[in-house]
């Protein structure tokens, strides 16, 4: 059926199945006040003399700057490749006195303060969205996981759907915005909500069925193109991967390359064993699991779908890594669910480090110099 | 009159406004003017603080002679003191070790412009003893203007950075330079080498003490009180000043002191130290005071006799600048375009020099006698232009925050994007 005479979805490319891809959102900030510092042009013209395996690009305001690995196989993979990159960001920024560094937002910055990255399709943003483009100045991580097909895409992209409250809370590090403690783990997460389109993707298991929902959309003169879905996951035909886009930005490498790596052993698991099959009604408790998750982190309830039980996120993530360590022996994905371990059973997740970090300083510029240093690799 | 005078027990006819009433004239009339060219011209308010100084001094009732006395003095100072400390505070040491070509344009970008001012008064006529001092006093950059522009605009940048860090260590340069000059002075002139060598000394050395001791408690201070108080801001206001005054009392350098404590409190932790700009309210009336003081200091009769030499030194000046900071802008880490903004930042003079004239009118008055009216020339052509070129490098360098677009833009711009 062809109902569409405006834009239409190019072809969903062929990718490696279960190959990984990897993106950060990173804050420069100067090293005076911590603040949010316009300096993304100057690093990247820096950044050019360095071969890198992955991109650094701009993005929409000047005081932040994404990183990307190319595609990679396994957690070691995006790890080295992500160390390679950071060292090279932290050499450049090192010469022009900026810091660099992870967390879903800025602790303290004033969004109308933001210069908007001189590039047309930024600047349409800006126009459209108004004070919420500025908002918007928050950090991420995306996970692009390779798959063989369409149909594929989507299945796993519903199935994964289950896990963002997991995820949410595993990489929750905005508690602070706008110089105030939320009272969330993730607040990046509510300037998501924002926007209209953003949330759920709708529940269709094949690509025929998406793209009559696509060109719907399209003819409605709301949509363009993928980019104009803010979806917690969202199929990227362009690369033939779906795209996690929940994270927020880890302070350090190691926990960006760890989560990726979880991701990849749930993708293999929910491909593999099938344990549960992807339904419409797996959404009813879906954005109450997920304002839990922002809000208390591993400390959350959540609701399964499918039984209706309540459970501790904490516990169900604990299961979760249980069920998945056959698959990173698999996939060489044993450190990075260690490293989750760990962190489960230590500090919790990073918004508990930054909560106690201005606990003992109680003072935000100082949290923020304290996240540079995690960034770069110097503090444990 | 008079009889109608003492009956409303009036003490003198006609009236006698005092220092309060004269000082309370230049805050209404500076902030009138720098308001409206804020507001009108979207330039610098202090652009508004020196026009009023300006006509003051237009009236004939200016600092026509350039020497800076008692309560003149003591607000240029205190003001000054405020201004340095804070832009000391954005010195990184660590910057430097980790960029070494930041350090060498620091030096080539000083050295070379006192070396060219110095050929240039040579080359002009004038005698050697003058040409040396000259090289301090109008080789120094406009610290002063630089900090205010770029704290009252919030630009952010690498350019705002470095002209901060460029002028704090230039300041500090042509301070060194005036001090081994003055005591060069004494030798050559006198051959008195024990004050030759012993007052730069006795000022360094002095002048360090007393700013490590303003650091320490600043940074005391910072960790101990909520800055968000304003009682704390004016503790804080009242170390800088106290400190100041110390100098004031032991005969030591008012720029040094504050300049240096800045640059110690800056590097001694890496803990931030944030304050509210100028040290909030009390520390932005010094600062109008400043600028309107700073704007009277010239006179008809001085720019007659000084504009043709002021003229080539800032001619020189900005050449050299300009040379330097555009040559090395790429091994330092940044494009040509920002180098040259660079140089329009630093091309400006400012109380910084009319300060060293003091020091030097102090001991030497025989050589800044002849070089007052070129100081003065100079700081009549740069009251209203300095300003403007630190925001033009500035706006240059895209660190000036462009206005916020309007409503029928955002409305075109959505229209093209649905």
């Amino acid at each position: 059926m062809t109902i569409s005479r405006g834009p239409s979805l190019e072809r969903f490319a062929d990718s490696r199945s279960l190959s990984l891809g990897v993106e950060l959102e990173l804050q420069i900030v100067n090293q005076h006040d911590y603040d949010l510092t316009p300096a993304a042009k100057d690093l990247l013209r820096l950044m050019g003399k360095y071969k890198l395996p992955g991109n650094v690009t701009p993005e929409i305001t000047e005081s932040m700057i994404e990183l990307c690995t190319g595609v990679c196989d396994n957690h070691t993979q995006v790890l080295s490749q992500l160390t390679e990159t950071r060292d090279a960001l932290v050499a450049c920024a090192a010469q022009l006195n900026v810091g660099l560094c992870g967390g879903g937002t800025h602790a303290f910055q004033d969004w109308s303060q933001r210069r908007i990255f001189d590039k047309p399709r930024f600047h349409e943003v800006a126009a459209l969205y108004g004070y919420l483009s500025k908002q918007f100045t928050i950090f991420g991580q995306h996970v692009h996981i390779g798959c063989p097909g369409p149909d594929q895409a989507l299945v796993l992209l519903h199935g994964l759907s289950r896990f963002i409250p997991h995820l949410i809370a595993l990489s929750a590090s905005s508690p602070f915005v706008q110089g105030t403690d939320t009272g969330f783990q993730s607040a990046r997460l509510n300037s998501v909500f924002a926007f209209p389109l953003s949330g759920r993707a709708p529940f269709v298991n094949r690509w025929d069925d998406f793209l009559v929902y696509f060109d719907k959309m399209a003819r409605t003169g709301v949509v363009r193109s993928m980019k104009d879905f803010y979806w917690d996951i969202r199929p990227k035909p362009e690369f033939g991967t779906i795209e996690v886009r929940v994270l927020d930005t880890p302070l350090t490498i190691e926990k960006a390359a760890a989560l990726a790596g979880y991701i990849q052993c749930l993708a293999r698991w929910l491909r593999i064993e099938k344990p549960f099959e992807p339904q419409e009604d797996d959404y009813l408790p879906y954005t109450f699991n997920r304002f839990q998750a922002c809000r208390f982190g591993l400390d959350g309830t959540f609701v399964d779908p499918s039984t209706g039980e309540h459970r501790r996120l904490r516990d169900d993530i604990e299961a979760s890594l249980q069920a998945l360590e056959i698959h990173a022996m698999e996939l060489g994905a044993e450190d990075a669910l260690r490293y989750l371990r760990k962190e489960l059973a230590g500090a919790g997740n990073d918004a508990s480090w930054l909560r106690g970090v201005h606990a003992r300083e109680q003072l935000l510029p100082e949290v923020v110099r304290q996240q540079c240093r995690r960034w770069a690799g110097d503090s444990p | 009159m008079t009889e109608i005078a003492g009956y409303l027990h009036l003490d003198r006819w006609p009236p006698q406004p005092g220092l309060v009433f004269w000082l309370a004239l230049t805050l209404v009339s500076g902030a009138l003017l720098g308001g409206a060219v804020f507001r009108f011209l979207g330039l610098p308010r202090i652009v508004g603080y020196s026009a009023a100084g300006m006509v003051v001094a237009a009236l004939g009732v200016g600092l026509s002679d350039g020497q800076l006395h008692g309560t003149d003095r003591l607000i240029v100072d205190l003001a000054m003191a405020l201004l340095l400390f804070e832009l000391g505070s954005r010195v990184s040491l660590r910057w430097l070790r980790v960029n070494p070509a930041l350090l060498l344009t620091s030096a080539a970008e000083s050295l070379l412009t006192f070396g060219a001012v110095f050929a240039a008064m040579r080359w002009y006529g004038l005698e050697l003893h003058l040409a040396m001092a000259g090289a301090a006093l109008f080789g120094v950059s406009a610290g002063a203007v630089i900090g205010r522009v770029a704290t009252e605009f919030k630009t952010a940048g690498q350019v705002t950075e470095r002209a901060i860090v460029l002028s704090a260590l230039n300041t500090l340069y042509a301070v060194l330079l005036l001090k081994l000059v003055i005591g060069w002075l004494h030798v050559d002139q006198r051959s008195d080498w024990i004050e030759g060598v012993a007052l730069p000394v006795y000022t360094f050395v002095g002048s360090v003490l007393v700013a490590g001791l303003l650091a320490s408690l600043v940074g005391w201070v910072l960790r101990r009180f909520d800055l968000k108080e304003e009682n704390a801001v004016l503790l804080l206001l009242g170390l800088v000043l106290l400190a100041l005054t110390t100098a004031r009392m032991f005969a030591l350098s008012t720029l040094l002191v504050p300049l240096l404590a800045g640059v110690m409190l800056r590097n001694a932790s890496d803990r931030p130290c944030i304050w509210p700009r100028h040290f909030g309210t009390a520390g932005g009336v010094l600062v109008l005071m400043l600028f309107v003081i700073v704007g009277a200091a010239w006179s008809f009769e001085a720019l007659a006799a000084g504009i043709a030499v002021a003229l080539l030194l800032l001619g020189v000046r900005a050449l050299t600048k300009s040379l330097v900071l555009v040559g090395l802008a790429r091994v330092s880490g940044i494009d040509a375009r920002q180098g040259f903004a660079l140089a329009m930042c630093l091309t400006p003079v400012s109380a910084t020099s009319l300060i060293l004239l003091a020091e030097l009118q102090a001991t030497h008055p025989t050589i800044a006698a002849p070089l007052t009216p070129v100081l003065l020339a100079m700081l009549a052509v740069m009251a209203l232009l300095g300003p403007v070129l630190v925001q033009g490098g500035l706006r240059i360098a895209g660190e000036h925050r462009p206005p916020e677009r309007t409503t029928s833009q955002q409305k075109s711009a959505l229209e093209q994007t649905t």
